[in-house]
């Protein structure tokens, strides 16, 4: 029975090491988080060259060929949030993939764009 | 790139909204997210920190020990460009963390209320009332619990006038849909006036 087993219940998974992938590092290199919904995109496209990159970063770097969110990468890569974090800032440092301007917290979509998503729910 | 400032939606090539799913223990949360939006696996880690555990238990365990906790996820694609994702706030304590990352920018949260155990909402409520994230009061129907008048609730709640309440069945497409429906209508409600002189209904 391993140590880690007491602290489990139903709602958390095995204690695991998901922070192998990244080398050991929990936080992402620039010092940035990004948030869940924070939009990435590549720059430019995966080569076969020798770039540096792990398999894990060429994943990642495959799916942002088009916009992505930082969730939507975490799932369909079935890694955990915090990992895809460090990854994403890997690429990012590296200048294979660049962040896209959020709509700042605190402002307010615009009217119009909260219109299309009511038009959009309606549709559903 | 490269292209001239146009209007400002059209800048962006995807407007991400967030919203929360939140409300006490087995208030409906997952079934919610289920019934309106496409589910995605999602996992966040949980660092064993002596917060989550008790200190001495931490011995012999490597500071990058952390546990995986699954999280309800799901999308709703309105359109190529515009997508809501819902987040089910974890309820358990020690998953208050949490809460201040998934609130950071959200569109607005919907609190689901089981009036068989009505103070289970209670800590959700304060936490959106005190971050200023509009939400909606959705009281779901369990079989068993009797019915509420939903104003009996706002004042059981201490709501304002202006929060939305309704029924709901979470189980059901078609009034998880309208939960979500109200909840912009009021985001759109509540926005401020543009333009010079206008005036914020109080
Ligand atoms: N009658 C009725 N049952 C519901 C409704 N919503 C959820 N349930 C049932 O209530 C139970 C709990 O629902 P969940 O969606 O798991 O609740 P939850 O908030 O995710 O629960 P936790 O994650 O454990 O906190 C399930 O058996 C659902 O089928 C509803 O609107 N009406
Ligand atoms: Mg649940």
């Amino acid at each position: 029975m391993s140590a880690g087993d007491k602290w489990l219940d139903r709602s958390a998974g095995p204690v695991v090491r998901p922070y192998a992938l990244t080398g050991g590092r929990t936080a992402p290199a620039g010092g940035e988080v990004l948030d869940l919904i924070a939009v990435v995109v590549a720059t430019r496209q995966v080569t076969g060259g020798r770039d540096g990159l792990s398999p894990e970063h060429r994943r990642i770097l495959r799916l942002c060929q088009r916009p992505v969110t930082v969730a939507d990468v975490a799932s369909d890569t079935a890694l955990p949030v915090g990992v895809v974090r460090v990854l994403l800032s890997d690429l990012t440092q590296e200048g294979w993939i660049t962040v896209l301007p959020q709509r700042p917290a605190d402002e307010q979509p615009s009217a119009d764009l909260l219109k299309e998503v009511l038009h959009g729910l309606r549709a559903l | 790139m490269g292209s001239a400032p146009s209007d400002g939606a059209a800048q962006s090539p995807l407007a991400a909204f967030k919203i929360l799913i939140a409300g006490g223990f087995g208030a409906g949360k997952t079934t919610l997210v289920g019934a309106v939006s496409e589910v995605r696996p999602l996992h966040t880690e949980e660092a064993l920190t002596s917060a989550s555990v008790g200190h001495d238990d931490l011995r012999g365990v490597g500071s990058k020990t952390t546990t995986t906790v699954a999280m309800d996820f799901g999308r709703i694609t309105i359109s190529g460009q515009v997508v809501l994702y819902l987040f089910g706030t974890p309820g358990q304590e020690r998953f208050w963390f949490m809460w201040d990352e998934l609130s950071y920018g959200a569109l607005g949260a919907v609190v689901l209320a089981d009036t068989r155990r009505l103070g289970d909402c209670f800590p959700s409520v304060d936490y959106f009332e005190r971050r200023q994230v509009p939400f909606v009061v959705a009281i779901n129907c369990f079989d068993d619990a009797a019915r509420y008048d939903p104003e009996d609730v706002r004042v059981a709640l201490d709501l304002g006038p202006r929060v939305p309440m309704l029924l709901c069945d979470a189980r059901q497409r078609g009034s998880a849909k309208e939960v979500l429906i109200t909840l912009v209508e009021h985001v759109l409600a509540s926005r401020p006036h543009e333009g010079p002189g206008a005036v914020v209904p109080a």
